[in-house]
C-alpha cells in the first residue's frame, strides 16, 4: 500500500523548509535549505530531494504553503492551503505543546511573538522597523568575527563577564561591538553581551511590557543558537521549550493546516505531484499603466501557459485559480 | 488662474465639483501613487509625517501641469498639520514656484473670520457665476462628498456579505472612474445615486457572519488608500467587513460644530473615561471610536498612523486598557514610505485568522452590554431607499 503523507512548505527570506508529515502528525522527513535569493529553484531542489528519498510508494494527501513566498510556492506545488506564517507557527506550536501560552519565533528577517489563551491566538506582534535581533544579523556578526554560526552561541555560554551592547538598532549594536573589541574585551564576553542585547530588544519591541506567561515555546532558525536561548532564560527567569523540529515549524504548521482543510472539506488535493519540479515555471512582472494606481503585476506561467496574476488592486489581472483557497 | 487641491480620498472629487460649479479652471491631481510619493519625499523634510510628503507630491505634480493656485485647509494645529501650509509654501518658494498662491482656509479663531472671508473671496471673485450659483456649487460639492463617503462605507461593509467575491470592489472602482468622466456636478450626483441603487442590488448572503473590523487612527492615513497600503481593499479581498467613522464628511461636520461644542458627541462621550481632554490631531477620536466599536460588537480594530504621529502614539498607549476592559483586540499599523506589502499582508491575514478563531470559540466573552449591531439587511435596504433622498449631508 502507498504511504499517505502531508506536505508542508515554508518559503522564507533566508531559509526554505519542507516537511513530510505522517497521518499521525509525526514528521517523517524535513529539509532546511538556504533560500539564497532563489525561492523557486530552492523549492524545486527540495521537492526533487524528497522525491528521491521516497520513490514512488507514497501519496500526498494534502499540501500547504506558508512564509513570505507562500503565494509563489502555493502556485508551484498546487497547495490546498496558503497561509500566513503567524497562523502556521501558532498551529505547529500548539500541536507540539498544547498548553503553550507564549510563542517566540525568530527567523531570518523577522521575529514574532504570539500569545495564546485556551488554545486560541489572542494577540501577536511582529517586528516593524528593525531586523536587529533576527537571524541575518547574527549571521553577519558571526562572519565578521570569523566564527561559524553553529558555534556562535557556544561562545556566549563560555562568557564570564558579558559586556553591555546597545540592542536598539543593528547598526548601533555593531558599532558598540567593534568598540568593545578594540578596547580588548574577548569575543566570548562580546557575544554574550550581544545575545542579551538582542533579547532585550526583542522583548521591548514585540512584547512591549506585556506579561509573558509560560509555557514558552521558542522556535525558528535562531532557536538553534544556545546563546540566545540562555539569554531568554536569564531575562525571563524561566525555562523555555524548544521543539524538536524548531527549525521547520512553519512548514509543519502548513502541513497540519492542509490536513485539516482536506479533512474538513473532503476535497481531493490540488497537489501537482513531485514531478512539478520539471515544469517550466516562469515569472514575469510588469507595471500596469491603465490607472494611476500603477500596480506591479506579477504574471506566473507554468509550461508556457499563464496560470495566475497577482499584485493588482482592481481585480482586472487577478486570475488566481479558483480551487486554491486563499484563506481557508 | 488654474486651481488645484491635494488628494485625500474622495475630497478631490468634491473640490473638483466645486471648481466645476464655480466655473473656475482646475487641475485634478492624479490618484496618489508611487510617483506622488517619490516627488514629495524628495523635497520634504525627512522626519515629517507621511501625509505631508504625499500632499507635496500632489502639489508638485499639478504645478508641473500649470496650476498656480492651491486650495488647502490649515489650522493653528495642535499637531504637525499646523505647520503644513507654511512649510509647503517655504518649500515651493525654494523650488522656484514663488508665484504659486496657496489659499489656506483656516478656521481657527486666532486667524479670525475676516481673514477667512478675505481668503475665500480671492477664489470666489474669480468665478463668473452669480451668488446663488456659488451657493449651489458649494452645496453640490458637499453632496458629492457625502455620496462618495456613503458609497465607500457601503462597499467596505457589504464586502463581507457579498455572494460573488469582488462585486463591491468592482462597483467602487467603477464609480470612481466614472466621476472623472462627468463634466457637471448635477450629472455626477445623478450617477452616484444610481450607484447607490446598484449597491442595493448586489447579491448578498445575510446569513454570513464575516469578521467585522473598525478602522481607526490618523485621519489622512485612514482615508487615503495609497497611504495605508490599500488596507480596506485588502480586507474586502479577504472577505471581511470593515467600517470607519472618520470621513471627509465627518471632518466638515466636526469642524462646523466645534465652536458650539456639539461636535461628535458620541465619540467624545465614549472617549471620556480614557482620555478626558484632546491631545491634538484626532487622538481622542481614535479612543472614542475604539470604545464605540467594542460596544457595537465588532470583532476587532486596526489603528493606522504615520510614523511619528504624536496624537496617535498617545492613543496607541491607551488602547491596551480598552483591550483589557472590553477584551477587544487591536492591531496597530505604522505606515511610512514603505510600499512593500508582504509584511502588511501577513499581519492582516494573521489578524483576521485570530479574530475568526476567537469568533468560532463563541466570541471574546465580553461582559459589557453590547449595543445592538445593525443587521446587515437594514444596511442594504437603507442604501436603496437613500438613493433618492435629497439631503444626505445633513442627516
Amino acid at each position: 500500500m502507498n504511504k499517505e503523507l502531508y506536505l508542508g512548505v515554508d518559503v522564507g527570506s533566508v531559509s526554505t523548509n519542507l516537511v513530510l508529515m505522517e497521518k499521525s502528525g509525526d514528521i517523517l522527513e524535513k529539509l532546511y535549505l538556504k533560500t539564497s535569493g532563489h525561492p523557486v529553484e530552492t523549492l524545486k531542489n527540495g521537492l526533487s530531494r524528497f522525491k528521491a528519498m521516497l520513490g514512488n510508494k507514497t501519496e500526498i494527501l494534502a499540501a500547504g504553503a506558508t512564509g513570505s513566498g507562500r503565494q509563489l510556492a502555493g502556485l508551484l506545488i498546487g497547495a490546498d492551503v496558503v497561509k500566513n506564517e503567524i497562523t502556521a507557527h501558532a498551529v505547529a506550536a500548539l500541536s507540539v505543546e498544547p498548553e503553550v501560552r507564549t510563542i517566540l519565533e525568530i527567523g531570518g528577517q523577522d521575529s514574532k511573538i504570539i500569545f495564546v489563551r485556551n488554545g486560541v491566538v489572542y494577540d501577536f506582534a511582529m517586528n516593524t522597523v528593525c531586523a536587529a535581533g533576527t537571524g541575518s544579523f547574527l549571521d553577519r556578526q558571526a562572519s565578521r568575527l570569523d566564527i561559524p554560526i553553529e558555534e556562535f552561541g557556544g561562545y556566549a555560554l563560555r562568557a564570564k563577564n558579558p559586556v553591555r551592547i546597545a540592542g536598539r538598532c543593528a547598526v548601533f549594536a555593531e558599532s558598540d561591538m567593534i568598540h568593545k573589541q578594540q578596547t580588548g574585551h574577548c569575543n566570548e564576553d562580546i557575544i554574550a553581551g550581544l545575545c542579551l542585547a538582542l533579547v532585550r530588544n526583542y522583548l521591548n519591541n514585540l512584547a512591549k511590557g506585556k506579561e509573558i506567561p509560560g509555557p514558552v515555546v521558542f522556535q525558528g532558525g535562531v532557536a538553534a543558537n544556545v546563546g540566545i536561548v540562555a539569554a531568554f532564560e536569564k531575562i525571563l527567569g524561566s525555562s523555555i521549550v524548544i521543539p524538536r523540529h524548531y527549525d521547520v515549524m512553519g512548514a509543519y504548521g502548513a502541513a497540519i493546516l492542509a490536513k485539516e482543510h482536506i479533512g474538513e472539506t473532503g476535497k481531493k488535493t490540488c497537489f501537482h505531484g513531485f514531478d512539478c519540479v520539471n515544469d517550466n515555471f516562469s515569472v514575469k512582472s510588469l507595471e500596469c499603466k491603465d490607472c494611476p494606481n500603477r500596480c506591479e503585476v506579477v504574471k506566473i506561467s507554468v509550461g508556457g501557459e499563464l496560470k495566475a496574476c497577482m499584485g493588482d488592486r482592481c481585480g482586472k489581472w487577478n486570475c488566481l485559480p479558483k480551487d486554491m483557497s486563499m484563506n481557508a | 488662474m488654474l486651481v488645484t487641491f491635494p488628494n485625500m480620498g474622495n475630497v478631490a472629487f468634491a473640490a473638483r465639483a466645486l471648481c466645476q460649479g464655480l466655473k473656475i479652471p482646475y487641475v485634478m491631481p492624479e490618484k496618489n501613487n508611487k510617483d506622488t510619493l517619490r516627488r514629495g519625499s524628495f523635497y520634504a523634510p525627512e522626519e515629517i509625517c507621511l501625509p505631508f510628503k504625499v500632499m507635496l507630491g500632489n502639489f508638485l505634480e499639478c504645478i508641473e501641469k500649470g496650476a498656480d493656485t492651491i486650495l488647502f485647509v490649515g489650522s493653528c494645529g495642535p499637531c504637525r498639520f499646523g505647520e503644513y501650509c507654511e512649510l509647503h509654501m517655504k518649500i515651493l518658494r525654494r523650488l522656484g514656484y514663488g508665484n504659486v498662491n496657496i489659499v489656506v482656509a483656516d478656521f481657527s479663531p486666532e486667524i479670525g473670520i475676516d481673514a477667512l472671508r478675505h481668503r475665500i473671496a480671492a477664489i470666489s471673485d474669480k468665478s463668473p457665476v452669480g451668488k446663488l450659483e456659488k451657493l449651489k456649487a458649494v452645496k453640490n460639492a458637499m453632496i458629492i462628498e457625502a455620496l462618495c463617503d456613503r458609497l465607500d462605507r457601503i462597499a467596505y461593509e457589504m464586502a463581507g456579505y457579498e455572494v460573488n467575491r469582488g462585486t463591491c470592489k468592482r462597483l467602487m472602482y467603477e464609480y470612481k472612474a466614472k466621476i472623472l468622466e462627468s463634466k457637471e456636478p448635477d450629472e455626477t450626483i445623478a450617477m452616484l445615486r444610481g450607484y447607490l441603487r446598484k449597491f442595493g442590488e448586489v447579491k448578498t448572503d445575510l446569513s454570513l457572519d464575516p469578521v467585522k473590523i473598525a478602522i481607526i487612527g490618523e485621519i489622512y492615513t485612514v482615508i487615503d488608500p495609497f497611504s495605508n497600503l490599500y488596507i480596506e481593499e485588502k480586507l474586502m479581498d479577504l472577505g471581511a467587513s470593515s467600517s470607519r467613522m472618520l470621513t471627509p464628511t465627518w471632518w466638515v461636520k466636526d469642524l462646523v460644530m466645534k465652536p458650539v461644542k456639539l461636535n461628535s458627541p458620541n465619540i467624545n462621550r465614549a472617549a471620556r473615561k480614557y482620555m478626558p481632554f484632546p491631545v491634538g490631531g484626532h487622538g481622542k477620536e481614535c479612543i472614542g471610536e475604539a470604545v464605540l466599536a467594542a460596544k457595537k460588537g465588532m470583532d476587532g480594530a486596526i489603528q493606522i498612523l504615520p510614523l511619528g504621529c504624536m496624537p496617535e502614539v498617545i492613543s496607541k498607549a491607551i488602547l491596551p486598557s480598552i483591550r483589557r476592559d472590553y477584551s477587544f483586540p487591536f492591531m496597530t499599523l505604522i505606515v511610512d514610505e514603505v510600499t512593500g506589502e508582504a509584511g502588511i499582508n501577513t499581519r492582516l491575514e494573521a489578524f483576521l485568522d485570530m479574530l475568526g478563531s476567537i469568533k468560532k470559540r463563541g466570541g471574546s466573552g465580553r461582559k459589557h452590554n453590547l449595543t445592538k449591531m445593525e443587521p446587515a439587511g437594514s444596511l442594504l435596504r437603507r442604501c436603496a431607499n437613500e438613493a433618492d433622498r435629497k439631503e444626505l449631508f445633513f442627516e
